[in-house]
Formats: structure tokens, sequence, C-alpha cells
């Protein structure tokens, strides 16, 4: 019973100065397959939120469970619950010193799960899934944003994870970038990856997500399927933001 | 889990080995060569010490010292290796225990007599007052308000010092004599107390001075040894110089270079540059490779030694950056000369052998310089992208595989300019290390100038080869730089 989830965050605090917390007592569970996608106010702690599941943000009170594991039990170690976990970054952040097939191989290779080999056909395999394979041997930096978030998305699923964490992917990119990256997330929803979103993207969390997150003051202050939140928020908090961002 | 932990202080042991590797290579060393005695002597010290142009004491006429030296050392049969530096310098090592012995026309006196044991003296010096040549300065009175030339720690300083209150003239001090001289002889100073002896020689051999007035604290002159140590070398030398005062050679060596027949240096005839060069070729070519060789094996230990120092900077465990931050802080902050001379001269004390010249000024440039590139090292890192890391990590890569594959490459594209700046400024920096006698271009120079008096146009020399390298030193890293960018 207890493994039915795949992420599972109960009562989760985090304060960078010990004193001022940015998330007081945050709680999600995320199904198997399930797409959940975040929205909330900027600063209000839900990239941070975000960045809590897979550790790379301490925390100081709670449980996030990924897979059974976790990741509060300093027993557990971390690089490998990472290996699990894929992210996608804002700003991309792939490895400007490396080819962009290299900066996909890198991780597989170097951590043992496959040999070079493997992981350059796997590689290519993930950059056709993206629509860039023919860039695999150019430098990342002479690509586009949207081309650059794509590879990013491709190297996050060459460690085959079980769950992808998005931190505002489409926010750095120009519009006509965004829809390009939108409908490689898209795809992958359906294939049935497990997804968590942290988007101001409305319109794909209504369409993509199984459950939408309300993030506020840092807690998840309302949380339903699509319909709930877009045509029937329950607290005012999301009334007013739902007001603001959709009848901008 | 046993491996990543081992991984995490991985560097601790490489630190370990670094230090262990140059304290223990002068340790078999020292010990191969203990038959052998270590005797301290000064720089051309006129007329006991006298370089040849090479800077060596090989020559024909190596001064009153160095002739009774070698001929006690060859009637008692025993070898010796000379190490040339300043007096002072001398003194400490002595004391530390770097020194087995030392002959440097060194006065006994009652202070001397608490740490030092002397040998028999061989010869009574006395100090005399000299003046540049056209100077109306002729005795002491005449002194008041005018400034006083002497060279720190002989007898000349000791009794300036005690008649400076009662002439009222004010005190500069100098670690060669030669320098204290030409700096009277310029008119920067009145007069230089000297060593009596010292001065004949010198103005015999034209240094432009002339002495006024008597020869005043008359003190013999002996060989050293620590108080306490060295009692069989004690002997040794004692009993060839009773050899050498019955069968009159040693007044023998004394007349040689103090009557009026004496020795004169080696003239140099060529004073042009390309004079100069010419009949200096071979010492400036040994003190040149050796400011190359000190540069080089100098930059490649400071290499590794700023590039642990950087890591330990940003290491995982924050534990590490305290440590990083403190030896940076250390070694940034003591001069460069301090450290040499605490390396040199204190270390022996510490750990209980001498250190190798060479090793002791490789050291000091490898702390010192690897202060510096550790810092520039760590923030090298530092500057790369924090998205670069959380990239790395949430792939799950190690923090020590995320710093190595995706992290300090880029670091290191970052730093090379400082990189590049550092080398150039270690390799100008060896010349400080002719403070401990290493004969690197700057000691040459400093030598062949006790020689020849050519001060002028052979700094310039020594200025023009010491551009000439850092300019292809600086065209190599440039070409190199280029080649990374692409």
């Amino acid at each position: 019973m207890e493994e039915q989830y795949k992420v599972k965050v109960s009562d989760l605090h985090k304060s960078y100065d010990g004193v001022h917390e940015v998330i007081k007592g945050a709680n999600l569970t995320v199904m198997p397959s399930e797409v959940v996608c975040i929205i909330g106010p900027s600063g209000s702690g839900k990239s941070t939120f975000l960045r809590c599941i897979n550790k790379l943000e301490e925390f100081q009170k709670g449980h996030i469970f990924v897979d059974g594991k976790d990741l509060a039990d300093p027993k557990n170690d971390i690089n490998k619950i990472r290996e699990k976990i894929g992210m996608v970054f804002q700003h991309f952040n792939l490895f400007p010193n490396m080819t962009v097939l290299e900066n996909i191989t890198l991780a597989p290779v170097k951590l043992g799960k496959m040999d070079k080999e493997t992981a350059i056909k796997e590689a290519h395999k993930y950059l056709q899934m993206v629509n860039m394979d023919d860039k695999a041997d150019v430098r990342p930096t002479t690509l586009s944003g949207g081309q650059q978030q794509r590879v990013a998305i491709a190297r996050a699923l060459a460690m085959k994870p079980d769950v992808m964490l998005f931190d505002e992917p489409t926010s750095a990119l120009d519009p006509e970038m965004v829809g390009d990256v939108l409908n490689v997330m898209k795809e992958l929803a359906k294939e049935g990856m497990t997804m968590i979103v942290v988007t101001h993207e409305m319109g794909f969390a209504k369409q993509v997500s199984d459950k939408v997150a309300f993030f506020y003051g840092g807690v998840i202050k309302e949380l339903g399927t699509p319909e709930e939140i877009f045509d029937h928020p329950q607290e005012p908090e999301t009334k007013s933001f739902l007001d603001k961002v959709l009848n901008a | 889990m046993n491996l990543t932990k081992l991984r995490k202080h991985f560097w601790l042991p490489l630190i370990a080995l670094v230090l262990s590797f140059l304290i223990a290579v002068p340790t078999s060393k020292a010990q191969a060569a203990e038959k052998t005695y270590v005797i301290g002597t000064d720089q051309t010290f006129k007329p006991f010490e006298i370089q040849d142009k090479d800077g060596t004491y090989n020559g024909k006429n190596p001064g009153i010292d160095m002739d009774i030296l070698k001929a006690i050392a060859k009637h008692e049969g025993f070898k010796y290796d000379l190490k040339i530096m300043s007096f002072n310098a001398d003194v400490q090592a002595l004391q530390s225990g770097q020194l087995d012995g030392m002959i440097a026309g060194m006065s006994v006196t009652s202070e001397r007599k608490k740490t030092i044991d002397f040998s028999q003296t061989y010869y009574t010096d006395g100090v005399a007052m000299a003046v540049a040549q056209n100077s109306k300065i002729t005795k002491l009175s005449d002194l008041k308000g005018k400034t006083v030339n002497v060279k720190t720690g002989t007898m000349g300083a000791t009794y300036a010092e005690s008649i400076k209150k009662k002439y009222g003239f004010k005190l500069k001090y100098y670690t060669s004599s030669n320098t204290s001289w030409a700096d009277v002889k310029a008119g920067n100073a009145d007069a230089a107390f000297d060593q009596a002896a010292s001065l004949k020689y010198g103005i015999a051999n034209g240094i432009g001075l002339k002495i006024v007035g008597k020869q005043v604290a008359n003190a013999p002159l002996a060989f050293a040894v620590k108080k306490g140590k060295n009692q069989t070398l004690l002997k040794k030398f004692n009993h060839g110089l009773t050899w050498l005062k019955k069968t009159g050679r040693l007044q023998k060596i004394i007349d040689k270079y103090t009557s009026s027949k004496a020795v004169k240096s080696q003239v140099v005839t060529d004073t042009s540059i390309l004079g100069l060069i010419k009949s200096n070729a071979s010492a400036l070519g040994q003190g040149l490779w050796m400011t190359i060789e000190l540069a080089i094996v100098g930059i490649i230990f400071a290499l590794i030694f700023g590039i642990i120092l950087g890591i330990m900077g940003i290491a995982e465990h924050k534990f590490w950056h305290g440590v990083a931050n403190v030896i940076i802080y250390i070694f940034r902050g003591i001069p460069m000369m301090v450290l040499a001379f605490f390396i040199y001269i204190g270390m022996p004390t510490i750990i209980g052998h001498k250190l190798p010249l060479f090793t002791a000024g490789i050291l000091t440039l490898m702390l010192d310089e690897g202060a510096y590139i550790g810092a520039i090292v760590r923030g090298g890192f530092e500057s790369v992208d924090v998205g670069q890391w959380e990239a790395a990590r949430s792939l799950g890569l190690p923090y020590y595989k995320a710093l190595w594959k995706v992290v300090a490459p880029q670091g290191f594209k970052l730093m090379i300019p400082s990189l590049v700046n550092q080398f150039i400024i270690t390799l100008k920096d060896t010349s400080i290390l002719s403070a401990i006698g290493v004969m690197d271009l700057t000691q040459t120079g400093s030598t062949l100038i006790a020689q020849n008096f050519q001060g002028f146009k052979m700094w310039l020399i020594i200025a023009v080869m010491y551009l000439i390298i850092i300019t292809i030193l600086t065209w190599i890293s440039n070409y190199i730089q280029k080649k990374m960018q692409h």
C-alpha cells in the first residue's frame, strides 16, 4: 500500500536563516504517472519546494519520500536517489564545456549505468524524441533557449528517471520557443512519466495536469483537478491569483 | 559508502605526501653526506673572502679565510662544502645547525662567545673609518650630524654603535661592505666603518675611498662552531692552524693579501656592456639557469599545492574551507623573504636536519606562490555558475565527480589569465631567494658587482635578462591561452 505513491512530501519546513521559514509545513502526494503542476505567485516558495524534492535545498523538518526512500534520512545515499529524479531548470544549465551529446552521456557513463557505446545510442534516441538529434555534436552555447531546454530534458531522461521535476522550464524562453518545449513535456506526460512542474503556463497546467497545486505563503493552499482549481477555486487567495494571471 | 568517504578525504594524504616528499628527500641526502662538513662563509669580503668571476672560491686568490681553510682541510684530511651567504645568514645558519662551522673574517667577542665556540685566532683585525677621497672628514669629531655606513653584525657596526651618541652621527646598515662603500663613494653617506684589512684591500683595488684616523677596536679573528657542537671539527681546525703558524705558512697567506704587494682583484679590462656580458657569460648563464630551474620547479609545486588548497577551499565538508583559509592567510601574510629565512634557517631546528638550499627555495616558492594560486583556484571554481553544480548534482553525480567533470574544466578556463600572471610573479619572486644564498640571476649579479664594481651596467644586464625570459614566458602563455580558447 505504502509503495503506491511516487513522491510523498509531509510537513515540510525550510528556512534559509533558521528564523524565517519559506516553506511552512507543505504536504503533497504524487501517484505514479501523475502530472502535478504547481502554480502560485512569485516568492511563494514553490521553486524552493520543488528543489527540496531532490535535495538541492536542505530542509529542516518533515519528510520527503521518493520511491519509498526518505530524503530526511542521512543513511540514504542522496546521489542514488537523485539518479532516479530528473530535473529541468529554468536556465537549462547545460554544460558549456561539452557537446550536446556529451552533456547527455556524461552521467550515465560516469555513474556506470551503461557503457559509452550504449549511452551514445540512447542519447541519440532521446535527442530524436526532443527533435534535436541534428545538433548532437554542437556546443550548447550555439543553440537557442528553446533548443537548449529540449536538450536539457533529453539529458535528464537519459538517466531513466522515475520522476521528472520541472522548475519553470519555459520562463526564460522567448514566446515562440515555449510551444516546442511544452509539446515535448506533453509527449512525456502521455507516455506516463510522473511529473512535478512549477509553471506559469496556465494553459499547460489546465490541459496536461492531473492535479494542480496552488502554492501560497509557504504551503500548498489548495489542491485539486484542473477543473476544481481553475473553474471552482475555493480559497480567496487562489481566486485572486487566478484573476490576476488569467485576466492580465 | 566507505568508498565515497574515502574519496572525500582523498586530498589529505596527498598533501602529506607532497610535504613528506619535500622533507624526506633532503634527509637521505644529508645522511649520505655526513662526512663532509658544511662550512659557511660570507660573500666577497676582501681580503678574507674573494669570489671569482663565477661566484665561487675555487679561483687562485680566494682570500685569507679560504686559503687557510683549504690548507687546514688538506692537512687534517677533511672535506667541506662551502655555503656562501650573507654574514648574518651565516651566523643564524650556524646557530640552527645548517652549518657545521663558519669562517668569514669573524671577530671574537664576549657576546658571541655565549653561543659560539671559537678556534685559536688566525689574524687580528681592527676597525677603520673610510671616507670619500675628496671628503674633509679626518677624525671622529667631524662626524656630528653625518651618516655612517656599517655592515650589520660586524665589528665595525659594534664599534660605531658604541660611539654613535658621543659623536652624534646616524647609522645606516648594509648587508655587504661593497654596497656600503659604494654608497659612501656616491655621496649618500659620509663615512663607512669597516674592518681595516678589508678596507685596505678594497682601496688598493680602487673602491675610491681613503682611510682616515686610527685603526681601533682591534680584535682577533677566528673560525667558529656552534657552542658545544662540532668539537671534532674545531679540534682539527686548531691542530691545523698550529701547524700553519709553526711552518710560517699562515704569515705567507696573510702577506699575500695584506702586504703592499697584495694580489689585485682580477681586473676587468673591458667594462663596456658587451665586454661585461662576454667576460661573465658563464656565471650569468648559470645564474639564469638557476632562476629558470627555480621558477619551473617552483611553479609546478606551487600549482600542485595551490590546486589542493583551491579544492579544499570548496570541498564538500566545510571543515576544509577553514583549513584552506588559514593556510592561505598565513602564507599570503608572511613576506616571502621572511618565509625563506624561516624555512632555511628556522626549520632545521624543528625537523632536526639540514635542508638543502634548493629544497628550501622550492619549499618557499611552493608555500608562498601556492597560497596565491590556491586563492585563484578557489575563486575560479566559485565563479562557475551555481546552476552548473545543480545540474550535475541533480543527475546524481557525487560532489567530486561534479567538480572534476563539470565545474573544474570551466573554472580552470576562467582562472588562466590570473594563473599566467602568477607564473610571471613567481619567476620574479625567485630573486628574493638570493637572500638565503641561492645562486640565481640576482645573487650572481650581486657577486659579480662585488668583483668588478660595475653596478649600473651589471644590474642593467640582469634586468634585461629577466625581461627577456618574462617576455618569452608571456608569449608562450598567450599562445597556450589562445589554443585553449578554441
